[in-house]
């Protein structure tokens, strides 16, 4: 491979994956055994740090058991909890020649001090340097709040979150290239300075966010605005949700409003999940307004021996008024959870414009994810 | 090749699109460029890979003076339109429709920088 060539291949590497995930939580898993995210994670809107049931669903998942606390079982008090993933990956992508890629994605620590209804959470690390580089933007922080709970023994209850984190918004996939997530709202590092009021049962659950943008660090929400996400939960293993968000920036005003769905078949062991949005933008300077649709399904199915399947289909319009401007991909990702710390994934995408009219995309990579 | 990306100006001028998009450059950096090169791990302001930064008008205001020729290392012209390896964005291109209208900015002398 020439320089060139491998300059190129890490570009497309991180263009296509960062070096870092919004959210590592999997919502293939809700509703087949726990109702809510915090079932299994600390935080009220899933992600980040496992609890212990978290952690014993880990390991019941796993091909090969073992001791799926941090660090296998490393001391530490019991008013502190900690996390940390790493990631990397490598493989193909197809921008009209297959190109190779190999590179790191994530390296971040996260930590939880609890101390009666309260907690302080911080998740930090590594990421990209920025040219002309500026070391806030080699070691940062991505969420970092101060969170109180009503119910600090339950997964249900009241959560009030003030600080640096994602506003609560749709199935929060951790996949970020998924339309939903990369044009609906909730794009990589999308993290803000927010106000967070949540409330958890296995019934339903509601999250409003009112954030401003972080101005320090910059990030990829340049707007103030706020978000709002319910969902109800429908029998024992239905829920459908409803999403809006409105952010205002010196460039647009955009506001997200879209519904999401998810049902396991107990039957066949299949997770269906959806989420479709409209998406209205205001173009200041431009003087435009666009209207977009953004629109991605998923079914998964566990194969056994810690493998999980997910089939996954998604459509992008990018502008209603203009004629055949529109996107749709495909994706196949194959887990293996080796261990409850050890993820390896097989994640390939499909990209056609306009229904294979035109040059299409595509990628094929295996990403190692390592859960300390 | 600057007589040959010339003539495929001219000529998607005078085709004509169902697009009612103006080729201005606040329609091009926040419509277009923003959300496909300017996503925050790529050419945003916090990254700057390469040293580029679509993410905001005002960012792609300093950033697109410098790519405006036709050709050449940084000519968003060549970046978009060549074939393989090279082009940008690199896994997920940009649609027809999107290359027409930055080609048409091109085209008329790349107004508003």
């Amino acid at each position: 491979m020439t320089k060139t060539s491998l300059l190129l291949a890490i570009a497309i590497a991180v263009f296509l994956l960062g070096s870092g995930k919004q959210a590592f939580a999997y919502p293939q898993y809700q509703l087949n055994s726990d109702k809510t995210c915090t079932g299994c994670h600390l935080a009220p809107d899933g992600g980040g740090i496992l609890n212990e049931n978290g952690i014993n669903t880990a390991e019941a998942t796993a091909w090969h058991a073992g001791d799926g606390n941090f660090m296998y079982g490393m001391s530490k008090p019991s008013w502190l909890d900690l996390g940390g993933d790493a990631r990397a990956a490598a493989g193909f992508v197809y921008p009209g020649t297959a190109s190779a890629a190999a590179y790191p994605m994530q390296a971040e620590l996260a930590a939880s001090v609890h101390w009666s209804g309260f907690s302080f959470h911080a998740l930090g690390g590594l990421r990209q340097p920025q040219v002309n580089g500026n070391a806030l933007h080699v070691i940062w922080s991505r969420e970092h709040y101060l969170m109180w709970q009503s119910a600090p023994e339950s997964h249900e209850g009241f959560y009030i979150r003030v600080g640096r984190m994602m506003p609560t918004f749709g199935l929060r996939l951790a996949e970020h290239v998924v339309y939903t997530q990369r044009f609906g709202g909730e794009p990589l590092y999308g993290e803000v300075y927010a106000v967070a009021a949540s409330y958890v049962s296995d019934a339903f659950e509601v999250h409003a966010t009112g954030f401003v943008h972080d101005s320090i660090a910059s990030a990829a929400e340049h707007g103030d605005g706020g978000a709002l996400y319910a969902e109800a939960r429908i029998g024992e293993h239905g829920a459908i949700g409803a999403e809006g968000k409105y952010a205002s920036s010196p460039d647009a005003h955009r506001t997200y409003a879209g519904l999401t769905g998810k049902l396991y078949l107990p039957g066949p062991s299949v997770m269906l999940l959806g989420e479709a949005e409209v998406i209205h933008q205001s173009f200041l300077a431009a003087n435009d307004r666009v209207d977009q649709i953004a629109v991605y399904v998923m079914a998964s199915h566990p194969l056994g021996s810690g493998l999980l399947l997910d089939l996954g289909a998604g459509h992008f319009t990018q502008d209603i008024q203009v004629k055949g401007l529109f996107r749709d991909a495909f994706d196949v990702d194959l887990h293996w959870f080796q261990t409850s710390h050890l993820e390896w994934l097989v994640t390939t995408r499909l990209e056609l414009l306009d229904l294979a009219s035109h040059t299409s995309g595509a990628y094929a990579l295996l990403q190692l994810h390592y859960r300390l | 090749m600057k007589c040959l990306a010339l003539l495929a100006f001219l000529l998607a001028a005078a085709c004509g699109t169902d697009d009612p998009r103006k080729p201005t450059v606040e329609v091009i950096a926040t419509e277009i460029l923003a959300p496909t090169c300017g996503q925050v791990q790529c050419h945003s302001t916090t990254t700057m890979t390469s040293g580029l930064a679509f993410d905001t008008l005002e960012a792609a205001k300093r950033t697109l003076p410098e790519m405006t020729a036709m050709d050449g290392k940084k000519s968003l012209y060549r970046v978009i339109h060549v074939t393989g390896g090279n082009r940008m964005p690199p896994d997920s291109p940009l649609d027809p429709a999107d290359i027409d209208l930055i080609d048409s900015w091109l085209g008329s002398g790349a107004p508003g920088l």
